[in-house]
């Protein structure tokens, strides 16, 4: 469990800011270990393999996700999708308006095993999401720098439109997300056509 | 029974890979040249093309014929390849230095085109240095070099489809429509769901829907009549009115692939893979240590065996692999998010009528298609729809 103090150093002003951060990186990890995911109790062993996120604000952690690509045959269904639909459906159902639900998001963390895809980092900044933590960097469709640099729309052309930037630390607990990834590829991927590896059927 | 009679006015144009050259300013490569009499013509290329074909310019013809003033005419020959510094006559080979002391040519360095033409005015402009030839396409299964009358036909059909789909929500939405091309089945079809609204629907606005739409052919800018068409406007969701129901992120082409998935699933249900099947037999978290040892320097290139999706569709299942194969015709190009989702979900073919130069992620701001490192591509075309077959062409459905 480390978090590399230099580079967190690095990223945050003020010490204060540092220890603010600090802290909820700590938990962040602690929680990406234990959590297992609430409502499916048939997949809890498998939930453990998959890309996790988490959104924090107010040094809370309001909403969690994981990829379930898999069970909806849905490839879009990545771990930041789940959580940011979760938070959405909770501020929907207190009638929050699309301006409350805008502002909400502005105040939000979103805390990610490995580096959002070209597709959640659009979406993250669509939302104008405060500050994204990865883990591993994705060096096929990291858009937060590995491919595309989607967190900074400073693209004039952006720009016109409204788009929106975030702050955006790779390399956070990079340890613990190559871990949960090691877990997830030793097991083989279950549902794909072809298995990596062959996989023992009954 | 002729409503597709216009259809001759439709154009398909392949968006490319990446950003083709302008043609005045193609690469080029510097050759050795000379000027040969005439009667000596044959001898000298049949020679020079069995010693030293030109492999990697197929397209640039070896003999150059040129009208000169006086009603004479040039010819000149390319002997090989220079090197880009002027003065390296030692790389001319030994077999066509004897040519050239043979017939007592007198070589210069000129410039010829590196790449076949891709287009006719690419052809026109490299012709101007040294001629080429010009392969004008074909027709090929993925239409890239072209489309069958029957799979044109086909095409313009279904961006008719999503261009009623689009106009038939209240406000100018984005439209989605997922085609089997194989049965030409629609898989799923679906607008923008940022805001929906189940206000009836007043016909006047689909009369301005339509002039808007003449007027987005000729322009192409995004006006403030298009907010409400998501892959436009993706940051202006907290600005609009709220309605029945919204979501930031439900742009067209999401909720398209959400209801492809989902008629997957009913279609069919369980499936061999199925992630509750795998819980039984393997026990977890215990691991063989043969397997750990393959693993054991993770590293970021593990990440695609990471996606669940990465493999190829199976040939022996009959269950659909994602949209493998499928394709999708939408209004307007697609964002970086629709785009991406896209390459997710394994689309083959994206058709779009509109260029969204603000936000777009096929050619106008970004061009997914064109990242190598992506585990997916998809080919990209942009339908042109003209103006009058546009109005007639969608009231006649
Ligand atoms: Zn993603
Ligand atoms: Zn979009």
């Amino acid at each position: 469990m480390m978090v590399s103090s230099n580079l967190s150093r690095r990223s945050f002003g003020s010490s204060r800011d540092f220890d603010l951060i600090n802290h909820t990186v700590l938990l962040i990890i602690e929680l990406l270990r234990s959590f297992t995911w609430r409502h499916s109790s048939t997949h809890s062993r498998s939930s453990l393999f998959f890309v996790r996120c988490v959104i924090v604000m107010d040094r809370k952690v309001i909403s969690c996700g994981r990829n379930r690509t898999n069970e909806t045959r849905n490839a879009t269904r990545h771990a930041e999708i789940e959580a940011i639909d979760v938070l959405l459906d909770q501020w929907k159902e207190i009638k929050l308006s699309q301006a409350e639900v805008s502002k909400m998001f502005t105040n939000c963390y979103l805390y990610v095993t490995c580096e959002p895809c070209i597709m959640c980092a659009t979406a993250l900044s669509f939302l104008g999401i405060k500050e994204v933590y990865y883990g591993c960097a994705n060096d096929k469709f990291g858009g937060c720098g590995s491919i595309l640099s989607l967190h900074k729309s400073d693209k004039t052309s952006c720009e016109e439109v409204g788009g929106k930037s975030y702050k955006c630390t790779g390399g956070i607990m990079a340890e613990e997300a190559v871990s949960l990834f090691r877990n997830f590829y030793e097991l083989g991927n279950p549902n794909a056509p072809k298995p990596h590896r062959p996989i023992q059927q009954p | 029974m002729d409503k597709f009679k216009d259809n001759e006015s439709w154009e398909i144009i392949h968006i490319p890979d990446k950003l083709p050259f302008p043609p005045h300013q193609q690469p080029t490569v510097n050759v050795y040249a000379a000027v040969i009499d005439p009667k000596h013509a044959n001898t000298i290329v049949r020679k020079l093309n069995k010693i030293l074909p030109l492999e990697n310019l197929r397209h640039v013809k070896r003999v150059r014929k040129q009208h000169l003033d006086g009603g004479s005419t040039h010819l000149s020959v390319i002997l090989c390849l220079a090197g880009e510094n002027d003065s390296q006559l030692d790389i001319i080979p030994q077999e066509v230095a004897e040519l050239i002391d043979f017939y007592q040519l007198k070589t210069s360095i000129t410039k010829v085109c590196r790449y076949a033409p891709l287009s006719k005015e690419e052809w026109v402009e490299q012709c101007k240095l040294w001629p080429t030839s010009f392969h004008p396409p074909t027709y090929n299964i993925n239409g890239i070099t072209g489309f069958s009358e029957e799979e044109s036909h086909s095409v313009f059909t279904f961006m008719k489809l999503a261009l009623n789909l689009a106009k038939s929500e209240r406000q100018m939405v984005n439209a989605a429509v997922i085609v089997d091309p194989s049965t030409n089945e629609v898989i799923a079809r679906a607008c923008d769901q940022v805001y929906s609204c189940s206000c009836p629907i007043n016909h006047e606005v689909t009369k301005t829907h339509d002039n808007m739409l003449l007027n987005s052919s000729a322009t192409e800018e995004p006006k403030l009549l298009y907010d409400g068409v998501s892959c436009l406007n993706p940051w202006g969701w907290s600005n609009q009115k709220s309605c029945d129901s919204w979501h930031p992120l439900r742009h067209a082409a999401i909720v398209a692939i959400e209801d492809s998935a989902t008629r997957d699933r009913n279609l069919f249900p369980g499936g061999r893979h199925d992630l509750a099947d795998i819980d039984h037999v393997q026990p977890a978290l215990t691991y063989p240590s043969s397997k750990k040892q393959k693993t054991k320097s993770m590293h970021v290139n593990d990440y695609e065996e990471l996606d669940p999706h990465t493999n190829d569709c199976d040939p022996v299942s009959s269950r659909p692999y994602l949209c493998t194969g499928y394709d999708i015709y939408l209004i307007w190009e697609p964002c970086a998010m629709c785009a991406m989702a896209l390459v997710h979900q394994r689309i083959k073919r994206i058709f779009y009528a509109f260029s969204n130069l603000k936000a777009g992620a096929l050619g106008s701001v970004h061009r997914l298609q064109g990242e190598k490192s992506l585990n997916h591509h998809y080919a990209v075309f942009k339908v042109l729809l003209p103006q009058e077959s546009l109005n007639r062409g969608v009231k006649t459905e």
